[in-house]
């Protein structure tokens, strides 16, 4: 019987078969093959500016729902948002959101470990149910991009209607999405969650907008840094 | 001669730049900024359309957007309507609805033949004698419709958008400037749209002869342009009404959906035409059309010109024609008295004509018919509405001005469902009941004096704000209060002159006189919804913007009831056509794509859409056609083994203690029995015992079970799981893996070898049988292993986390290749299943099929408390069938023409059913489907017919599933 080592299996963003006819530079980033470079560093900033939509699907989450699930993450020294559909930081600067009143989703940082820390954990406990994510994630940057928000949301995503700590799950292009504001290093950036399946569609749509606003697609490596 | 007038101030155009087009193979100049009519009417060019039925020549109307006998096309669009879209230098346009021209319509004898025509001439040509359907169809065809589909019309984007505010104003005359002022006065959002190209509204060609509108429009403006929070659209036109204010608003550059927390209507009213005699010749148009020509384009209406009007409106646009330089012969005015306003006596001292009780007997046609030479006025009877012809005079003119009063232009009001009275004292249908957030303020609202319009814009504001919770003083603004005959009526109430020869238009787009009314009537048409559909009244282009009021008011005349008994026809979005490209926008559609979509692609898949997934269909070799590669790959699971990517099917996770009671609620079978280990197959009905999907419910634990179902039902199904759970509130948490867990399914007889390399699991049939699961590892991936035996009695289905699915297959292909292990596509995996008996909801089933009719009795527990759609199956058991789902053979070298899915199952000429999947297996030889029959016919052996495309019939035999052998010890 063939055995193989289950860090040595090679995986891919989901949203790669999208990204394949664009020449992008890849990278191994936390064991997924990802695309983090599309153009120069100088193109790629001018394009952050006004447009950038990057893939971070790469990135760790552990999700998990059930009426325990919160004492559950408490339990293991995650800090919970306390209000349903919000998010917060906990330890190590991962994102926790919490979808509803008791399905959460976390996400680590580039070296953060909580994600994997609570997937170890296999016990299964009464009202916690372990949810597996294989989500697209991405990350849209730049002057232009309510206006690109326009065309995919019927919900306001304005400031002034979607409060920095609030998570709202809505329908973007057409697909089921989890969406928020973030400050990235004092940019305004807004998140965006859909499954994985969807992730070269989505990423279609949105970098074809892109592109017509003056953006475009941005590599990852924008930021690692 | 060129009809240009001197500078107006705030005019349109830009007179410093010219441009050139040709309109019907002639050379034109225009200024830019002029539309396509504005420039024309300029150069003397009268005759700028025909009309629809009759093809009489037309000119300027309404030059508002509702000029529906001026379409044009350029060669690449059509249907541009002339009188509001702006001339383009190098412009090569020709009319529409013509033969031959617009000059020489060969079309126009239609004319002379009109009374051959009369109203429900269509209806009845095609219903007696009915061997004339085939002839009637033709000519019908041939005339109807405006303008010649571009099929190579370029794809050009037209974004759809979303947008948010506090208020929308809609409309941006002085009542909506207003409105959005105040509005953004208390600091809201305010969004305020106009179809016009320049907000303004009638402040922009409604002068009386003065300056005073030009001065207050630019006060308006000013204080609306110093308030950041008003965004203003222009050339936007409001298209639709739906709940919870949501708006589409349309722009040449798209349509944005503006979802408001109010909205305040200030749309205005369409100016009515009085209905006389030759009311439709070039050169007769409503009296704002002639205002707007003159201040918004700079184009005199004609050089000696008759007003006939019956308001007060009428004055003041014989005032701005005298400005214009136009000699006005005479204001006609159908109303008796003296007239006292400011813009009377004005006249008055000017030395102009006033006729008051009078009427436009007939407009005179020039020798071709296609302009004005003059005007026939008579006395005019306003109790029995008819011209008294003993003493006609007779006028020589170039063009009549109309204003006979108005109609709301209320569509959104009433798509909104606001409740509409109408109000004597104005003539006019208004809000009488407005729907929360919905606010209406000036004409539309029934108020017509200048200053009271502001004030209402104001009224509206606070009211806006008052609803939003905002403090704002009350302001009450009334509409007069009088009768119909007062001389401060804006609407006079039936504007009618009869004529015995007719061609007195109520409606321009569809050439309806006023005697097809009467005539529908007599025909029992007196209803003014099917009046509408038998006269046509109001169905053209403009949607009855000028005939639906003169038609409720003739209607009303007819049955002699009052007008408010009459009512209105229903007022539906779009208000106003909008190209199919705006309605398309970018085209969104949503898929999914596995895991090993790019090694699909990659070996030459033929994708399916199945769902919302992309799947491979098949993989032809090269000159492989689909059905040699299909074969080939049923060839290689029934001798060797194949693998299929299974990705997407539906799976669902059901955790927690009361999960088997879940499932025996929401499928047919029994769970609380089912052993951790074991499978059992599910069925989901709705509530009226309809089969909706189907699937396989593995038992994991006690407390949680794994769920695969159907590829195209799965988001329906998680999503009437989660529904059902609010209600039953049972303990259980539902987890929706589609996504998560990709799938494979290893099938054929060298499936159990070949899967052996790669795990540790015991796969014998003993440890392993048919209908149970496993987890363990394959190729050092967790797995779920399932035995199924959907495409082969030998099978099993891998379900992985789907980022690991590439590294699995690899694997499995490279293990499988000395046992002939290939891919197979979901077309392949059809006709495997057929192969095997097994029938496919949503393929074999239909939307109205139920259990008992597939022989599905075996998968139904109805011992069972509750099962959705047990009811209802406890009513069809009582029921005869009509009738069941039967395998069926054709016979042993079929080689006729082959039936296909949906040919129906005939017996003589009744139809005992349809045929749902058939095709033919390679390796079995033989032609094998399901097909519906009369339960009478389904014993084996029995036979039926089946009629194919072509009517042949093909005998079919009822067969024993499965089709093929079963191996020993699978």
């Amino acid at each position: 019987m063939q055995v193989s080592n289950m860090k040595t299996i090679s995986q891919t963003s989901p949203v790669a078969h999208a990204q394949l006819k664009s020449n992008a530079k890849w990278a191994l980033v936390n064991g997924i093959n990802t695309a983090v470079e599309f153009a120069s560093a100088e193109v790629e900033q001018a394009r952050k500016k006004i447009l950038g939509v990057t893939d971070v699907s790469c990135l760790s989450r552990y999700g998990v729902k059930g009426a325990q699930a919160a004492k559950w993450l408490a339990d293991r020294q995650v800090t919970t948002p306390a209000n349903p559909n919000s998010w917060g930081v906990s330890d190590q600067n991962t994102l926790v959101l919490r979808l509803g009143g008791s399905e959460f989703v976390l996400e680590d940082q580039f070296a953060g470990s909580t994600c994997a820390r609570l997937a170890s954990d296999s016990t299964r406990v009464p009202n916690v149910y372990k949810v597996p994510r294989a989500d697209a994630s991405f990350i849209l940057s730049g002057s232009e991009v309510l206006n690109m928000l326009s065309e995919l949301c019927s919900l306001d995503l304005r400031e002034k209607s979607l409060g920095a700590e609030e998570v709202i799950m809505t329908q973007i292009a057409g697909i089921s999405a989890i969406v928020l504001r973030q400050d990235l290093s004092g940019e305004q950036v807004y998140r965006i969650w859909c499954d994985g399946t969807y992730g070269p569609y989505l990423w279609d749509v949105m970098v074809e907008i892109a592109v017509e606003l003056g953006g475009g697609a941005v590599g990852l490596a924008c930021y690692q840094s | 001669m060129t009809l240009r007038t001197s500078k107006q101030v705030g005019e349109w155009v830009n007179r410093n730049k010219k441009i050139s087009f040709t309109f019907e193979g002639e050379q034109f100049t225009a200024f830019e900024g002029d539309t396509i009519s504005s420039a024309l009417w300029a150069a003397d060019q009268k005759v700028l359309g025909r009309s629809f039925k009759y093809h009489r020549p037309r000119g300027v109307l309404s030059l508002a957007n509702h000029d529906v006998n001026v379409l044009m096309t350029d060669g690449v669009d059509t249907n541009i309507r002339a009188d509001v879209v702006e001339v383009k230098d190098g412009m090569v346009l020709t009319a529409v609805n013509t033969t031959g021209g617009v000059k020489k319509d060969k079309s126009s004898y239609i004319d002379s033949i009109s009374p051959l025509l009369p109203v429900g001439f269509y209806y009845k040509a095609f219903h007696t004698p009915r061997r004339f359907f085939p002839f009637w169809e033709k000519v019908i065809r041939n005339a109807a419709g405006l303008g010649i589909v571009n099929f190579d019309y370029p794809r050009i984007l037209k974004r759809k958008q979303h947008s948010h505010c506090d208020v929308l104003v809609i409309g941006a005359g002085p009542t909506g400037l207003t409105a959005a002022y105040e509005a953004a006065q208390a600091g809201l959002e305010v969004t305020l749209i106009d179809e016009n190209r320049q907000v303004g509204g009638s402040l922009t060609y409604d002068r009386g002869g003065e300056a005073a509108a030009t001065k207050q429009l630019n006060e308006l403006l000013i204080k609306v342009a110093n308030q950041s929070n008003i965004k203003m659209l222009t050339g936007t036109y409001a298209a639709g009404y739906y709940p919870d204010h949501l708006i589409p608003v349309v722009s040449e550059g798209g349509i944005n959906k503006v979802r408001a927390k109010t909205v305040i209507v200030t749309s205005g009213a369409f100016e009515q035409p009085p209905v006389f005699r030759y009311n439709d010749l070039p050169g007769v148009m409503l009296g704002s059309a002639a205002q707007r020509l003159i201040y918004r384009y700079g184009v005199k209406p004609f050089n000696n010109g008759i007003v006939v009007t019956a308001n007060d409106y009428g004055y003041r646009v014989a005032l701005d024609l005298l400005e214009a330089g136009t000699k006005v012969v005479a204001v006609v005015d159908l109303r008796k008295g003296t007239n006292t306003s400011g813009p009377a006596i004005t006249l008055a001292k000017r030395g102009i004509k006033i006729y008051a009780g009078y009427c436009v007997y007939e407009a005179l046609a020039a020798s071709d018919k296609s302009s004005v030479r003059g005007a026939v006025l008579c006395e005019y009877d306003n109790v029995a509405n008819v011209a008294l012809t003993k003493n006609k005079v007779t006028l020589e003119c170039d063009g009549i001005a109309m204003s006979a009063g108005w109609a709301p232009a209320g569509a959104l009001l009433y798509q909104a469902g606001t409740g509409m009275q109408f109000d004597n004292s104005v003539q006019q249908f208004v809000p009488s009941r407005l729907p929360d957030g919905i606010f209406a303020a000036g004409k539309v609202n029934g108020i017509f004096d200048l200053e009271q319009r502001l004030q209402d814009g104001k009224r509206a504001a606070n009211e806006a704000l008052r609803y939003l919770g905002l403090e704002a003083p009350q302001i009450t603004v009334a509409r007069p209060v009088g009768q119909p005959t007062d001389l401060s009526c804006p609407s006079h109430p039936y504007p009618m002159v009869p004529h015995e020869k007719g061609k007195n238009f109520v409606d321009f787009d569809e050439d309806i006189q006023i005697k097809d009314f009467v005539n529908a009537a007599k025909e029992g048409f007196d209803n003014i919804e099917l009046m509408k559909r038998f006269t046509t009244v109001g169905m053209g282009p403009s949607q009855g913007k000028h005939s639906n009021m003169n038609a409720i008011r003739i209607l009303a005349r007819i049955r002699d009831l009052p007008v408010e008994k009459i009512g209105t026809t229903t007022s539906r979005p779009f208000f106003h056509p909008t190209p199919i490209g705006h309605l398309g926008g970018r085209g969104f559609h949503a898929h999914r794509l596995t895991s090993l979509h790019d090694w699909h692609q990659a070996n030459g898949a033929v994708f399916t859409d199945i769902g919302a997934w992309k799947r491979a269909a098949y993989y032809p070799a090269n000159g492989q056609t689909k059905e040699q590669a299909i074969q080939a790959e049923a060839m290689a699971v029934r001798n060797a083994a194949g693998i299929i990517d299974g990705s997407s099917f539906g799976k669902i996770e059901i955790h927690g203690p009361d999960a088997a009671e879940f499932l025996e609620r929401f499928f047919t079978g029994s769970y609380k029995t089912q052993k951790v280990g074991r499978c059992r197959y599910v069925m989901l009905l709705d509530d009226s015992g309809v089969i909706a999907d189907d699937g396989i419910a593995s038992r994991l634990a006690d407390d949680l079970f794994y769920l695969s179902i159907g590829t195209s039902n799965a988001a329906a199904v998680y999503r009437e799981m989660q529904r059902s759970q609010q209600m039953w509130q049972l303990d259980i948490g539902l987890v929706n893996v589609t996504g998560a867990f990709g799938a494979i399914n290893i099938a054929g007889p060298s499936a159990r070898a070949i899967l052996s390399a790669l795990t540790e699991l015991d796969l014998s049939y003993e440890s392993f049988p048919i209908s149970s699961v496993r987890e363990s590892h394959v190729a050092g991936v967790e797995a779920r292993l399932i035995r199924v035996a959907f495409v082969s009695d030998v099978g099993y289905e891998m379900h992985i986390p789907m980022a690991h699915v590439p590294h699995v297959w690899n694997a499995l292909l490279e293990a499988g290749k000395q046992h002939g292990l290939r891919p197979f596509g979901s077309d392949t995996q059809r006709l495997l299943r057929l192969e095997m008996g097994h029938p496919m909801p949503g393929v074999d089933t239909d939307g109205l099929t139920n259990p008992f009719e597939i022989g599905a009795d075996w998968a139904i527990e109805m011992s069972k408390p509750y099962f959705i759609g047990q009811r209802s199956l406890q009513i069809l058991a009582k029921r005869p069938l009509r009738k069941q789902l039967v395998p069926f053979v054709l016979a042993e070298n079929f080689k006729g023409e082959m039936p296909m899915d949906c040919n129906l199952v005939v017996d003589g000429r009744a139809i005992l059913g349809r045929v749902t999947s058939i095709a033919y297996s390679k390796f079995i030889d033989r032609c094998i489907g399901f097909a519906y029959v009369s339960p009478a016919k389904t014993a084996v052996g029995s036979t039926f017919e089946i009629r194919t495309d072509s009517g042949t019939l093909v005998k079919a035999t009822v067969a024993a599933t499965p089709f093929i052998q079963n191996q020993k010890g699978a």
